[in-house]
């Protein structure tokens, strides 16, 4: 089973990314469970949302404790020690940065994946929101999912711009380095 | 058609199913998605029926109940204070032999203020007269909302389906809903008595004797013993339909067992992870998953714990003063039982805190390693 840990901050979209990636899990074939943390939550503040994958149905109705991927919307809630503390030892981060990789150094024993996510949403007319860039990095950093599965349900989900947001994951995905 | 949505979604999509001619309801998290779902489709004209904003939860089961009373099928759903604040109505829904089928989302009742799972709040319902379902997953909460108009219009008795906050209600899964034909071929129109009539007036709640009073109470007490046979085969039926059934209990691994977990909703789903887990250590631990809470399914229980040795019951939710509120049920089950089982308490998840396989294989643990058994309970959590 593969857990999956998103981090950013109210307004980023990142409870919306996590649910897009289960849909585009589902659409592939497998079984995913998604779930956030809500609460007090509002824009700006940390939020994180989890998503399960597995072959088969998913029993388990509890918290994911220590995720095999972090895709992280915000270097600056990038806490080294936090995230040796709670990460999978081999495990997968994206981050979304504009620092060089050498700023991430104390993380290099985990595989690491960068983007600069507003460079690409941006280019698209999509100013700020980021969560379908994050997507298509995340889906060709990892191969766990064909290109074709996340356009599909990025089509299905957006809620807005869906035109520009299947374009920003299909340009994060064929300009991130695998 | 299989969709990835969540238990609100599903329950929402269960309800429009069962086309509904009065949906009248008032938004609360974590309930607050069904409201929106359901609106959504009555403002794009795809609800069916008629869908009435309400000012509380109070005046909803009010509109329920009177239009159950003129033979329409109803629906609401609610959480937490929303149930609170409907105690009075839920009385009178019951006591006037309606139909209503509401959904209740399990979350803490304040205070302190809280969104998460605490099934203390539907728990409290307990002697209003309706029935109530618990559910392990959003499947199981979909099948039970449509198995609930069949039973509630059948037995003329309201029925809760719960579900839990977060773990249900918002967790995205994988969810098969049914095509309308398959409802409709399962779930007949409604045939309600209509119990206004405007050419011969009258009261539909009567001022009544002391002796009247108790004979109604004994019909609706006939009723709800009834009502076990009419789930079953309600269930039975809902199989040959859908494929898919769920009991008034479920028995995993119970034969052997010198242990038996006893659980209701989401912390079932769970334990089926820990219990596979501890059958891998070698040790005889089997699963009983409480699904009908209200009428409480005595004979189904006795049928397969009579004789076990130990029960752990794990539980999201506390009677003050004295212990989590099944394990109490449980016990006076169990009291006359011939291999006088012993049963200890394990107060898990309260306020929503997580129960995962790790903790419920430590309770297994203890239950089986200790002597003593207390008669309160035992407060069991990931730091504690």
């Amino acid at each position: 089973m593969l857990e999956i840990k998103f981090s950013g901050r109210g307004g980023q979209g990142v409870v919306v990314a996590s649910q897009i990636l289960g849909l585009a899990f589902f659409k592939a074939g497998k079984y995913p469970q998604c779930y956030s943390l809500f609460g007090g939550e509002r824009r700006g503040a940390p939020l994180v949302s989890f998503l399960r994958v597995d072959q088969k149905k998913i029993l388990l109705k509890c918290e994911i404790r220590q995720p095999k991927e972090l895709v992280c919307f915000d270097d600056s809630l990038v806490d080294p020690r936090e995230v040796k503390d709670k990460l999978v030892p081999d495990g997968r981060i994206l981050i979304n940065t504009r620092r060089p990789p050498e700023a991430f150094r104390e993380l290099r024993e985990f595989n690491l994946g960068f983007i600069d996510a507003a460079a690409v949403s941006q280019a698209v007319g999509l100013k700020q929101i980021i969560n379908t860039v994050m997507l298509g990095a995340y889906c060709r950093l990892t191969g766990h999912l064909k290109l074709d599965h996340l356009l599909e349900a990025v089509a299905e989900f957006a809620p807005a711009k869906k035109e520009a947001n299947i374009e920003a994951a299909r340009r994060a995905f064929e300009s991130v380095e695998s | 058609m299989k969709r990835f949505i969540t238990g609100n979604h599903a329950v929402a999509e269960a309800a429009r199913l069962c086309r509904p001619q009065i949906v009248a309801a008032y938004p609360i998290t974590p309930q607050t998605p069904i409201y929106e779902k359901l609106s959504d489709w009555d403002a794009a004209g795809e609800l069916g029926g008629t869908m009435m904003r309400v000012e509380s939860e109070h005046s909803a089961m009010a509109v329920c109940l009177s239009a159950s009373l003129a033979g329409a099928r109803t629906f609401t759903a609610t959480a937490s204070q929303g149930l609170a604040l409907m105690h009075e109505m839920l009385h009178f829904a019951a006591g006037c032999r309606t139909a209503v089928v509401m959904a209740v989302v399990n979350r803490t009742l304040a205070a302190p203020w809280a969104f998460w799972s605490d099934q203390t709040d539907s728990l409290s319902q307990r002697d209003t007269g309706w029935l109530q379902i618990y559910c392990e997953n959003n499947q199981e909460s979909l099948d039970t909302t449509i198995q609930a108009f069949r039973i509630a219009e059948e037995i003329k008795l309201p029925i809760m389906v719960v579900l839990e906050g977060n773990f249900i209600s918002h967790f995205m899964e994988p969810v098969e809903i049914p095509e309308q034909h398959m409802v409709d071929g399962f779930l007949p129109a409604v045939c309600l008595p209509r119990r206004f009539d405007v050419d011969n007036p009258g009261y539909a709640i009567p001022t009544v004797t002391q002796q009247q009073f108790r004979k109604y109470r004994k019909l609706s007490q006939e009723a709800m013993e009834h009502s076990l046979e009419v789930i079953e085969q309600v269930d039975t039926e809902f199989a040959a339909h859908f494929g898919r059934s769920y009991g008034l209990v479920e028995a995993v691994d119970c034969e052997d067992a010198e242990l038996v977990i006893l659980t209701t909703a989401t912390i079932t789903s769970t334990a089926r992870v820990a219990l596979a887990e501890l059958r891998a250590e070698g040790l005889k631990v089997g699963l009983f998953k409480l699904r009908i809470f209200r009428p409480f399914p005595t004979a189904a229980i006795r049928a397969v714990l009579d004789k076990a040795p130990r029960i752990a019951v794990i539980e999201r939710n506390i009677s003050l003063g004295r212990e989590g509120i099944f394990c109490s049920e449980v016990k006076a089950a169990l009291i006359n039982s011939s291999g006088h089982p012993r049963i200890q308490g394990y107060l898990a998840g309260i306020g929503g805190s997580d129960v995962n396989p790790k903790l419920i294989k430590r309770i297994a643990h203890h239950a089986l390693e200790t002597d003593m058994v207390q008669d309160g309970p035992l407060w069991m959590a990931e730091d504690e």
